[in-house]
């Protein structure tokens, strides 16, 4: 029996399709035309799926543990639909985008520089992380961000080039840049610079920014004032002594004060609501999950919770992947931090691989109507608007310093 | 990249970008009203234009709104504009000496500075005599002052900061909390502002209160002639300085001898003296002696770009590296300050403003010179001290006209004070560097300085009054 009638609430059926995956058989997989060759498998690899109340989600169906999932792809009349049992619901599926099949003119396939995550398309220019290298990566990271140190770093161009082509088929309208570790000073920006100017040039988009907490507060100003929306920082684990195991080199190379200082001063440097964390759900007790999700949305930084999902290359050891039953508190506290700390919670929203606190309205008894705000944001205007506002308060707040 | 993130809530921030706009509406509403009311009994046309442009730059300046140097040239622009003075003589008020005696002086200090000559002597002063903590402080604060006598002490400021940065460092003080590193930083901050004002290589304000005077009056005043007026204040406030430094923020460090390997270190890296550094140490001592002696006959500026040249043909510095010495803004300000100077000299604007408006206070030349060098004092605290000489001198020079009073008292009465800012980071930059370490905070330097200028204000005066009748200058 479906004690939380999971297929009804986009919420609960975005979280367990997360946690379990999905089947699809091959002819549904052939009818609905998946070209397998752009990654249909990783951490984020899964397919797209647009559920009811414009909820997203990146479902594992070619990975073992999807085989033994309660839920089921199926085609009828052409339409597409999420079955359980005898019940189902109709979804959308999201086609791997058109960009993907195309290459850079170094030759390099876009879809290696870019990965559409929803609304999201999601860059790391330089795929390597010196932790790695020291024997301290994160120890559920599955190497996808790492290529052992021989990564090959894309250069501005071919950044742009797969953000033009994203952007053409209007899928860029935030554009997400990562990078792993190296030990700079800087938390990675310096190296990310040269690309947040160039797409901030180009494109009228949006541009996230995850890096690591710099040493030094005047790094995050500068990572405002060069034309990044957002920020991340994560801090993956609350709990001081688990963060000390899980993530090795995040405690001794930047250590856990300085994540939070750096979360906290970035809050006061970017637009409410932007500034955000990982916590990653199922690493630690709920309890303290809830701790860091009260927390953060104390200092006004958003807590995103993703779940994790064992993926093989991974060293963490003995991990037990958490039901539904575990999560559900985790996300409900989530809702009413970010609505008690008066949040804005616009900015993360259509990602499919991680729960939003937009999404977690699902879990509190509310309704589940969108804001005025939320459709707005939504509309063509909407996204024109952000940033453009965006924008102008960069051109307000920031001053080039000595000027006088 | 440098980069201040404004945290003030956005409605703050729109409000105060709109009160720029409005800011400027505003002065052009003043500009309007002094130029159209009519003109006082006393005042002719040009000089009540003249003084409406006066207080448009006076806003400006004291505002800070705009550069300094951009408000100067909107009074160049003006001069000719408002009919005061033709084209061809506002401009060619630019060219005066004391523009380019201040462009050879940057040269020269450049040179001095780029060739290392200024850091050796510094660093291998200091670790000769600054064994003790006392005797460091009385190093630093006696050498930056002796050496901004001959060079501008911004640049010995810049120059002396990062070794006593590294000093307080070596040291491990605790910055903000140690009375020692605050001794340290003050010293070099008021070494610098005092021997800034004993000749006119310190700060280029002499040589534009110089220019300003010889401009509106014709009189000239000498190298020599003014560091003797200034000498004996320069002296005795080395002296109050020092002991103030000693004095009210007794050292809380006994032992140094850690710092000997910074200094050591700092002389291996500078390797032997070389060519460059003897060539231009020679040419600097030439161009002083000069200076002194030949100033009048051969004319200071005339010594000032006759060395530069000499500099350039003998290669001892590229263009590009001087480049970054020379203050350009600084010397666009001065060009339009002596033209609005003369332009009031000329109008007659200096002279209705001294006889209508000072006469009421100035009962005596004593008076006057006690309460101009007040006013000098104060307004150097908050203001460039270019652009205090730039406010004041036109109508101190008005008021020594209705007072039979010497002219060149006047200019000495607000170029030495104008000098002599302690208080405040925006005062001056040696001060502002001094509290950019974080080891003296604006507060620690407030108090100190507020003594400071108290006794610099006091010393002066009884130097006037007792000193300069010895050396001929009658009051
Ligand atoms: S920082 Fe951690 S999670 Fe990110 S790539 Fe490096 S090891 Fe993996």
């Amino acid at each position: 029996m479906n004690k939380y009638k999971t297929l009804h609430n986009p919420a609960y059926l975005k979280i367990d399709l997360m946690l379990n995956g999905i089947k699809a058989d091959n002819e549904t997989i052939q009818r609905l035309g998946l070209d397998l060759r752009y990654g249909y498998t990783g951490v984020t690899g899964g397919l797209d799926i647009l559920l009811p109340h414009n909820t997203w989600v990146n479902a594992s169906f070619l990975e073992e543990f999807a085989k033994s999932s309660k839920y089921e792809l199926v085609l009828r009349d052409k339409k597409t639909f999420i079955k359980a049992g005898d019940e189902s619901v109709k979804v959308d599926i999201m086609p791997k985008p058109e960009f993907y099949k195309l290459s850079t003119a170094t030759g390099i396939p876009l879809s290696k520089i870019g990965a559409m995550h929803g609304g999201y398309v999601a860059i790391t220019p330089d795929t390597r992380c010196e932790f790695f290298n020291m024997n301290i990566e994160c120890r559920y990271c599955a190497g996808n961000f790492n290529s052992g140190g021989s990564g090959r770093v894309y250069t501005v161009e071919e950044v742009l080039e797969t953000v033009d082509a994203a952007n053409k088929e209007g899928k860029a309208e935030i554009v997400y840049l990562s990078i792993g570790f190296s030990e700079t000073p800087d938390g990675g920006i310096e190296f990310l610079k040269p690309y947040i100017k160039a797409i901030k040039k180009h494109f009228n988009t949006l541009v996230a920014v995850e890096a690591l907490p710099p040493k030094e507060n005047h790094f995050i100003d500068e990572t405002y004032a060069v034309g990044a929306d957002s920020v991340l920082y994560n801090m993956e684990i609350f709990d001081e002594r688990l963060f000390k195991e899980i993530c090795p080199g995040r405690d001794r190379l930047i250590g856990r004060e300085r994540y939070i200082d750096a979360l906290k001063y970035a809050a006061k440097v970017f637009p409410n609501g932007t500034v955000a964390t990982h916590l990653i759900v199922g690493l630690e007790p709920a309890e303290s999950t809830i701790k860091g999700i009260d927390f953060f949305t104390g200092i006004r930084v958003v807590p995103i919770l993703p779940i994790y999902r064992p993926s093989v290359g991974a060293n963490l050891l003995n991990y037990k992947v958490p039901s539904l039953d575990d999560v559900l508190p985790v996300y409900r506290d989530l809702y009413h931090a970010v609505k008690k700390n008066k949040i804005n919670i616009n900015w993360v929203r259509d990602i499919s691989v991680i729960t939003t606190p937009i999404e977690a309205r699902f879990f509190a008894k509310t309704k589940f109507n969108k804001t005025l705000m939320e459709r707005f944001y939504k509309t063509k205007l909407g996204v024109k608007t952000a940033w453009g506002l965006s924008t102008l308060r960069r051109k307000l707040r920031v001053r080039e310093g000595g000027e006088g | 990249m440098n980069v201040v993130i404004d945290k003030r809530p956005i409605w703050v921030i729109l409000l105060s970008r709109s009160l720029r706009p409005l800011f400027f509406v505003v002065v052009a509403i003043i500009f309007w009203y002094l130029v159209s009311i009519p003109t006082p009994d006393g005042l002719g046309l040009e000089g009540q234009r003249t003084i409406a442009l006066f207080v448009v730059c006076l806003i400006l300046w004291v505002s800070g709104v705009l550069p300094l140097a951009i408000t100067s040239l909107l009074a160049i622009v003006m001069v000719p504009l408002l009919g005061v003075l033709d084209k061809k003589a506002a401009y060619a008020l630019f060219g005066n000496e004391a523009v380019f005696f201040i462009l050879g002086a940057f040269i020269l200090s450049g040179a001095v500075m780029h060739s290392g000559l200024a850091g050796r002597t510094a660093v291998v002063i200091m670790s000769r005599f600054g064994e003790t903590p006392k005797r460091l402080i009385a190093s630093i604060f006696f050498l930056a002052a002796v050496l901004s006598f001959f060079m501008s002490e911004h640049a010995v400021a810049a120059m002396f900061f990062p070794i006593v940065l590294e000093i307080a460092k070596g040291l491990n003080l605790k910055p903000g909390k140690s009375v020692y590193a605050k001794s340290l930083f003050l010293a070099l901050a008021w070494g610098c502002i005092i021997g800034g004002v004993a000749t006119f290589l310190g700060g280029a304000r002499v040589p534009l209160a110089v220019g300003m005077l010889k401009e509106a009056t014709g009189i000239n005043i000498g190298f020599f002639e003014y560091t003797a007026a200034a000498f004996p204040t320069v002296l005795i406030m080395l002296l109050i300085g020092y002991f103030m430094l000693t004095k009210f923020l007794p050292s809380d460090v006994e032992d140094i001898h850690k710092i000997k390997a910074v200094f050591e270190r700092k002389i291996k890296e500078l390797g032997k003296i070389g060519y460059a550094e003897y060539a231009v140490g020679v040419l600097m001592a030439v161009t002083i002696f000069l200076w002194l002696f030949l100033g009048r006959t051969i004319g200071i500026a005339n010594i000032a770009i006759a060395s530069v040249v000499v500099l350039f043909v003998f290669k001892l510095v590229r263009w590009k590296d001087i480049e970054e010495y020379v203050n350009w803004g600084i010397i666009l300000m001065y060009g339009g300050a002596i033209t609005l100077g003369a332009a009031m000299e000329k109008s007659g604007a200096a002279a209705w403003i001294a006889n209508t408006v000072i006469s009421e206070w100035a009962r005596s030349p004593l008076i006057i010179i006690a309460i101009l060098s007040l006013l000098t004092i104060l307004l150097t605290e908050g203001m460039s001290n270019a652009a205090v000489i730039a406010i004041l001198l036109p109508v101190g020079i008005g008021i020594a006209g209705k007072f039979n009073l010497d002219p060149r008292i006047i200019t000495y009465t607000i170029a030495i004070p104008a000098g002599l800012a302690f208080c405040f980071p925006m005062s001056t930059p040696a001060n502002a560097i001094a509290v950019s370490s974080g080891y003296v905070t604006a507060r620690d330097m407030a108090k100190a300085g507020v003594l400071m200028m108290i006794s610099a204000w006091v010393l002066f005066n009884i130097t006037v009054f007792i000193y300069w009748p010895l050396i001929g200058i009658k009051i």
